[in-house]
């Protein structure tokens, strides 16, 4: 009997295992197929599908998002296709997402690429229809091709017209052959080299002149930045109008006194019209300055005598010391 | 014999097989149970058949894996072979090569078992003595056969798959996650199902064809080697004939 139990127990985990792994298995693919958890639809239209078929894979930005879920032909021109996205991609995708289809390796299965758009639009909501980039197929790269292809012809075929001239050209070719033109050259370039050194020197200076008037100094820039000193001038300026109208004043009352002595002058009235007309007068005035040198060269000599009679002279010697005292 | 009596027999042996089956099922659907005996038979079919169905489909995966690589990397694709061993083993070679295994091991043993039981007429003393040796013998070995055979596909899978892990591995550096993430990415409920569901119509051919054999078997001993080795060989033919057909049907289901 216990044996008995034993192969039971034995049996039961033998079927267990076995419908574990069919579980496990059947429960992976439906993860794959993303049948279990939940998620939403996004769509895209496209003109050709290129062999998409219900599914495959859809990726966001390489990430697998979800599944393909239908293909449906809308019109004659737009085929859309119906996809199953995770509901944690919800908060990712957005309205401006590009859908393209690509392949999984050079021969593997078709998937569908979301690339997230440039700007950032809103959340795409269940349902929504995402902007398709529709797939370069092989025959429209060709075509491009070909016409590039004739593109690069003409071009070509004028180059090797260019080159021929140049070939023929004689004056081209003397100037390249020129044995003095390297030196001149160099020359030319040595001398630019100078003047821009020295241009270079100037900016220098100028620019240390120019910082020098930024801070207010050398004359130029008191001139520029020192409101006190601006203040000054305003104030000068205002007293020289002051003045200039002073001076206006005062011309006016000497042209009223210079014009009053004309008129006494010409009439013959006061003092100076008498000294500056009369003729006898300046005769009377020589006589009297003969008269005044006469009498001082008398006075002096009765000074002299003064000084040397004997009543007098004690008074004279004290005078003497008394400035010899006070002038050491 | 003429080639028209051997067509008379072969049709003769078929509309009693199929009456053998119908007989199945009329007792089968009808109680009472021997659910004791039940269970001894899917121990003794099911599990003990694990140890060789176990190795068998380890050395299958291996062998699978490491055949395919050369064609494989021929085409640039050897990242592809964990997906494409997958395929292989779930669809087609987990329950075909363990189905074999299992008509080998358990149908001869079933032809071989009722078949002396046959000819030494203890079948009929059972029936003299009140049970019932058709649904004694015969529907639970049937049913253990049809229940077990897809446990031990399903098992011989996982081992299979583990073969191929250890496949892979041998040149290039698979990490465990990335193998099965490999298979299951390229694994679809139509490789599964259909697999699993034909298994059981394996286990019962294995089943009902054993039991019919040693049920019907004659002329002594010799009777029962005989009833064991057409046991294995005709349930191995209908193995295959079933698989033929199970591609038929899941092909109309596109899957």
């Amino acid at each position: 009997m216990a044996k008995r139990l034993v192969n039971n127990v034995r049996l039961g985990a033998f079927v267990m295992a076995g419908l574990l792994f069919l579980v496990l298995l059947l429960y992976m693919i439906g993860r794959n197929r993303s049948l279990f958890g939940s998620n939403y639809i996004l769509k895209a239209r496209f003109e050709n599908v290129q062999g998409l078929v219900p599914g495959n894979n859809v990726r966001y930005s390489g990430i697998q998002s979800g599944t393909v879920k239908t293909i449906e032909i809308v019109n004659d021109t737009s085929i859309e296709v119906s996809m199953l996205i995770d509901t944690k991609m919800e908060d990712i995708i957005r309205k401006d997402a590009i859908v393209s289809i690509g392949s999984d390796g050079l021969v593997g299965n078709k998937v569908v690429n979301i690339i997230p758009g440039e700007i950032h639009d809103d959340l795409a909501k269940e349902g929504d229809v995402l902007v398709s980039k529709n797939p370069i197929d092989t025959e429209s790269i060709l075509k491009t091709l070909s016409k590039t292809n004739n593109d690069v012809a003409e071009i070509v075929s004028g180059l090797k017209v260019t080159v021929e001239r140049i070939n023929n050209s004689t004056a081209l070719w003397s100037i390249l052959s020129e044995e003095s033109l390297p030196e001149d050259l160099r020359q030319s370039a040595a001398n630019i080299r100078k003047a821009t050194s020295r241009a270079g020197l100037m900016a220098d200076d100028l620019h240390v002149i120019v910082s020098d008037l930024k801070s207010g100094k050398g004359s130029a820039g008191i001139l520029l930045r020192d409101t006190s000193f601006a203040n000054n001038l305003n104030q000068a300026v205002l007293k020289m109008r002051q003045l200039s109208t002073n001076a206006d004043k005062l011309s006016l009352q000497m042209t009223t006194l210079i014009s009053g002595i004309q008129n006494d002058l010409n009439s013959g009235k006061g003092a100076a019209s008498t000294i500056l007309k009369d003729t006898s007068v300046v005769n009377k005035l020589n006589t009297s300055l003969d008269n005044i040198q006469r009498g001082t060269d008398g006075f002096n000599q009765n000074m002299e005598a003064l000084k040397k009679s004997f009543l007098l002279r004690g008074y004279f010697k004290r005078q003497e010391k008394k400035r010899a005292s006070s002038n050491p | 014999m003429s080639l028209r009596s051997d067509f008379t027999a072969f049709l003769n042996g078929n509309g009693e097989l199929f009456s053998f089956s119908l007989r199945f099922f009329r007792h089968g659907l009808n109680p009472p149970f021997e659910f004791a005996e039940f269970i001894k038979q899917c121990y003794v079919i099911g599990y003990k058949s694990l140890p060789l169905i176990g190795l068998t489909a380890f050395i299958m995966g291996i062998v699978l894996t490491m055949q395919l690589r050369p064609s494989m990397a021929d085409y640039g694709v050897e990242s592809q072979l964990p997906a494409i061993v997958a395929i292989a083993v779930v669809r087609e070679v987990g329950p075909v090569i363990t189905a074999l295994i299992f008509a080998g091991k358990i149908g001869s043993s079933i032809g071989a078992e009722l078949g002396s039981m046959k000819v030494t007429e203890q079948i009929d003393a059972m029936e003299v003595s009140g049970t019932n040796p058709f649904k004694y013998l015969v529907v639970t070995r049937v049913l253990a056969c049809t229940l077990m055979l897809p446990v031990l596909v399903m098992l011989g899978d996982a081992i299979s798959l583990y073969g191929a892990y250890l496949g892979v591995n041998i040149h290039t550096n698979t990490s465990f996650n990335l193998f099965w993430t490999q298979v299951f990415d390229n694994l679809v409920f139509g490789d599964v199902l259909p697999a699993f569901i034909k298994s059981f119509f394996f286990g019962f051919a294995v089943g009902i064809i054993g039991c019919y054999k040693g049920y019907n078997s004659s002329r002594g001993t010799e009777g029962v080697g005989l009833s064991a080795n057409s046991a294995v060989v005709v349930s191995s033919v209908m193995i295959f004939i079933i698989d033929l057909l199970a591609v038929q049907v899941t092909n109309i289901f596109d899957y």
